[in-house]
Formats: C-alpha cells, sequence, structure tokens
C-alpha cells in the first residue's frame, strides 16, 4: 500500500501534464525567443539610431528597461501559458478526470498555479537576466549601459521576470473563470493592449492618476530603476499587481469549487 | 458499494434527477438504463462529486466521494472515454493520473497491458480511435485497482469485438467482488452482461431488480401452429382463448404452453410448433420506459 497522497502528489501529476504537451513547451521556447530576441533587436535598433537621438531622449533614456523591452511581446506568450493549462483541461473535458482523481478542488488549482509560476519564473529570470547582459553588451561603448551591481538595476531585471510569472497567473485565473482558451487570452490581450487605449479617453488628470494602475504600466515600474513623474514604485507595483493576480485567481478557484463539472 | 438516498439534481428549468434512491452492491455487474436524457450520467456526475446535489446523497463505502483520500483506490470512473488531452500520450495520462493518487507507475504498465493499448501507450490520445479511447478510458478506471467502478455507456463506437472484451472484463470484474455499475441506453446490451438493473426515466426510479425478475412480471406468450390451421383456430376459440394470428400460425396470450398442447390433443389436432416467447428484457424496458421518453418516437434511433 504506497503512502496516501498530498498536495505534493497532485503537483507532481500537474507536473506530468505540463510537460507531456507540446503547448507548454512551445510557450516556454516563445517567452526565451521572444524576450531574448526582440530586446536583441531593440538594443540594436536604439544603438544605431543613438547618433541621431533628441536631447531630451538621451536625458530620459533608461538601459535597463530598454534592454527588457522583450518583454512586452513575452508577457502575452506566458499569459497563454497559464490561459492554456486551465482552459485544455476544460476543451477536451479531461477536468472531470482531473476532479474525479483530485476531488479537493483547491488542490488542483494550487498545484496547477504552483507548477505554472515555477516553470515561469525560472524562464523569465533566465530570458530578463540574458536579455539585460546581451541588451547592456550591444549598447556598450555607444549608448550608456547599467550594471547588475546597481542594486535598483538588479532590483528591475528580477522584477521583470516576477512580472511575467505574475501575468501567467493572472491567464491561469482568468481561464478558471472562462474555461475558454480564446476568450481567456482575447481579456488577457485585452488587459494589457485595450485598456490602456480606453483610459486615453478619460480627462487627463485622471489618465495620469489611473494610468498606473494598468498591469501593463506596473510592469513598466517594476522594471524600471527609477520612479519618473505619475508612477508607482517598482515595490507598490509589485504589491498592485501581486493583489490583481490573487484576486484573479482567488475568483476562478471560488468558481471551480463552487461549479458543477 | 454504492448508495443513492433521494437524490435530486435541478438544474435552472429542469429537473435531471428526481428523489432517486438505489444501491448498488458488489459482486454482480448493474446495468443503469434508461433512454437518451433520463439523468444517467449527472446521477454519476453526482455519485463522482463533480455535480452538486440539489437534495439527498450518493455515497461510495459509506462516504460522500469528495471526502475520500485516495479516491482512484475505492473508485474508478469512465465518463467520456474522449475526455483526455489529445496531444498527450496514453502513457504520460495515465502516469499523471497515478502520480494524484501516489499510485505506483508499474501500475500504468499494468493497465495499458491488461486493456491491450500497450502498442500505442506513448502515441497522442489525438490520434486514438474511439475504441482505443474508450480502452484508455477503462486502463484509467482501473488504474488505482477499485472495489467500485462506474462506466457510462461503454459499448458506445466500439467493434464486436470491443463489445464481448467489455462484457467479459465487466463479469470479471464483477465476480472479483467489485461493484460494477455500467450505464447503457440499449436495453439488450445490458440483457448480455449485467445482472442486476436499475431503470429511469425522466430523473425518476421506475424500477429495479434483477434480469429474471424484471423479465418475469411481464406477460408470457406462446407461439402455435398447426399443419391444419383451421382446426387448432375452431379449438381456440371454441375455449375462449385470446390469440392472434401471426404468419401461418397464432400468438397464445392466456394459456401456456402445457394448456395449449393438451386443447390440442382433446381436440384432435397435431401440432406442428408450440414455442413460448418471453417478452424480452428489451420489450419490458421499451413499455417501462414509454411514458419518459423525452423526445418521442419519431427519432429514429431510440430504442
Amino acid at each position: 500500500m504506497s503512502a496516501k497522497p498530498t498536495l505534493v502528489s497532485v503537483v507532481h501529476s500537474e507536473w506530468i501534464k505540463f510537460r507531456s504537451v507540446r503547448s507548454s513547451v512551445t510557450g516556454v521556447l516563445l517567452t526565451l525567443l521572444l524576450t531574448i530576441g526582440l530586446g536583441a533587436l531593440i538594443t540594436s535598433a536604439v544603438r544605431s539610431h543613438w547618433s541621431q537621438s533628441s536631447a531630451l531622449r538621451r536625458a530620459t533614456f533608461d538601459p535597463v528597461s530598454t534592454s527588457l523591452s522583450g518583454t512586452l511581446f513575452a508577457q502575452f506568450a506566458v499569459g497563454v501559458i497559464g490561459v492554456l493549462f486551465i482552459t485544455a483541461e476544460y476543451s477536451s473535458g479531461s477536468i472531470r478526470t482531473s476532479l474525479a482523481a483530485v476531488p479537493k478542488r483547491l488542490h488542483l488549482v494550487v498545484a496547477k498555479a504552483f507548477i505554472v509560476a515555477l516553470v515561469v519564473i525560472v524562464v523569465a529570470e533566465v530570458a530578463c537576466f540574458v536579455t539585460f547582459v546581451v541588451g547592456q553588451t550591444i549598447f556598450s561603448g555607444v549608448v550608456p549601459t547599467a550594471s547588475l551591481a546597481n542594486g535598483a538595476v538588479l532590483r528591475s531585471v528580477i522584477l521583470a521576470g516576477v512580472y511575467l510569472t505574475l501575468l501567467s497567473l493572472v491567464g491561469m485565473g482568468l481561464g478558471l473563470i472562462l474555461r475558454q482558451s480564446a476568450a481567456s487570452i482575447s481579456v488577457f490581450t485585452s488587459l494589457l493592449l485595450i485598456l490602456p487605449i480606453l483610459t486615453l479617453l478619460l480627462p487627463q488628470s485622471w489618465q495620469n492618476a489611473l494610468n498606473r494602475f494598468e498591469p501593463s504600466q506596473l510592469g513598466q515600474s517594476m522594471m524600471s530603476p527609477t520612479v519618473t513623474a505619475n508612477t508607482l514604485s517598482a515595490w507598490s507595483a509589485l504589491l498592485i499587481l501581486v493583489l490583481y493576480t490573487v484576486v484573479v485567481v482567488g475568483v476562478g478557484a471560488g468558481m471551480l469549487e463552487r461549479r458543477d463539472h | 458499494m454504492i448508495s443513492v438516498s433521494h437524490l435530486s439534481k435541478r438544474f435552472r428549468k429542469t429537473t435531471a434527477v428526481n428523489d432517486l434512491t438505489f444501491d448498488v452492491r458488489p459482486g454482480v455487474v448493474t446495468g443503469f438504463l434508461g433512454p437518451n436524457g433520463s439523468g444517467k450520467s449527472t446521477t454519476m456526475r453526482l455519485i463522482l462529486g463533480l455535480d452538486f446535489a440539489s437534495g439527498g446523497s450518493a455515497t461510495v463505502n459509506g462516504q460522500r466521494y469528495r471526502d475520500l483520500v485516495q479516491p482512484l483506490r475505492e473508485v474508478g470512473a469512465l465518463l467520456d472515454a474522449k475526455a483526455v488531452h489529445p496531444g498527450r500520450s496514453a502513457r504520460q495520462h495515465l502516469r499523471a493520473l497515478a502520480a494524484s493518487n501516489r499510485l505506483a507507475t508499474k501500475r500504468v504498465d499494468e493497465v495499458l497491458e491488461l486493456t491491450g493499448i500497450t502498442s500505442v501507450a506513448d502515441k497522442k490520445v489525438g490520434t486514438f480511435s474511439m475504441g482505443m479511447s474508450q480502452r484508455l478510458g477503462i486502463a484509467a478506471a482501473l488504474l488505482g485497482d477499485p472495489g467500485i467502478l462506474l462506466f457510462d455507456e461503454p459499448v458506445n463506437g466500439l467493434d464486436p469485438e470491443g463489445i464481448r472484451w467489455i462484457r467479459d472484463l465487466f463479469q470479471s470484474l464483477a465476480r472479483e467482488g467489485r461493484t460494477v455499475f455500467v450505464s447503457s441506453h440499449l436495453m439488450s446490451e445490458m440483457a448480455l452482461t449485467a445482472e442486476q438493473i436499475i431503470v429511469i426515466g425522466r430523473g425518476r426510479l421506475i424500477t429495479q431488480g434483477s434480469v429474471d425478475e424484471l423479465t418475469a412480471g411481464a406477460k408470457d406468450e406462446v407461439y402455435v401452429r398447426a399443419r391444419d390451421a383451421r382446426a387448432l383456430e375452431d379449438a381456440l376459440r371454441a375455449q375462449a382463448v385470446a390469440y392472434r394470428p401471426e404468419g401461418p400460425g397464432f400468438v397464445v396470450e392466456s394459456l401456456d404452453a402445457e394448456a395449449i398442447g393438451d386443447l390440442a390433443l382433446a381436440a384432435g389436432v397435431a401440432l406442428s410448433t408450440l414455442t413460448p416467447q418471453r417478452a424480452s428484457l428489451e420489450e419490458v424496458f421499451m413499455e417501462l420506459t414509454a411514458d419518459s421518453v423525452e423526445y418521442s418516437a419519431t427519432a429514429s434511433e431510440r430504442p
């Protein structure tokens, strides 16, 4: 007779599920490729145009967040990783098999969240550190560079990976709430892209007050070593994004707990 | 042992399961019969804790399913054979399930072997035929070597050889002392597989009992034929026997074969055929559920 199953066994089970489908592997590779590849592309472009850049541009230039620009694209890849890890269970119907094997539904949510967070944080941190180093190397000699020896810089690079990780959990939470891949990915994309456009309809003073709370703006705050006007400090931004994540995943978990399957 | 007691499930507008009470005992195959849409699948989901009951309870081995610590060791279920991520291999699907309940990994190889899908174990499930998917679903149900097994319409999509295999498997599982609960909308299939039958219609219990008990209640008829049909008919009419002509002979509704033999002898009629016709389980089922078929008989696939 084997030992009693615990949350750890559920995590193990979810790990087997995660690594045994192609979409997870694709998502991970895409995250690396987008962060590092587009980071290199963007930093190269900045370098080649640097001589023609305005004085203002040069004065406000941030080599850290610029080298992390690839995360703006990778954030959709990690969102899809989170979404699909849930919605694939619904679209295939295997959610019933999963819940019959693990009737404690919250265990299933915790295990899935753990796997998504673990995979994405490892991948995203690797991607962010690599793209930072690659970016600074491309900048060196022409464009001002930053060093990881600077605490604020190190923090920015780390929090860029944390930002991607939290977004993947938001994607997972949306998947739990909406249960459909297309709907969840649309909402996820809207939160990052459409929300900033919608706030443009508001009066300028409102925009200044609200923009800083948009998920994508929180990301910018988290990966910038300096605080600029109308943005939050990195730690405040982190706190608020954690709050968003907890709410979305919490609502999703509550719905899973109460719903008929 | 599965115990369902006053179980009800209401969805927004419909009542899918209505005050259902029955026990499913170990050691026999119990058939769960009802027309499509009669609440069989909902009842199974309620037993597995996937749906929440509106009233009453369903327990397995005296416990609510959701309270089971190692559910796969106690209950194995096959609800929908196609409900597996199409991009995952059969082996990985079973490994993930085994890990969730801390079952030995070698058990995965055993059930693959048992269900005859070892050779396709590393293929993506999306490429499986219905028959292979059903076998994988059964492999998953057997994974924890459970004492209780639930199968929802397991023969759907199987070829004759697969149906025979599944029938033998159910019976051998029951012989090992397990509780085997199998739903179907095909009475003819259940007549061959199940010993006990529970019939529901529109979410309500219609009847339950052994196959013999269910068919015993139905009226028996005798087919009788003589070379001299006219003489036989006269003899039947003379004794005020209820009968109807069928082909070259008659179906007698109110006498048993022995009495008909006596009657014919007394009348000097030589019989060429005398066959008791027991109503089939299928006919009993049709009769029982006639009132509860949700979409009436215009649909040709109706059993």
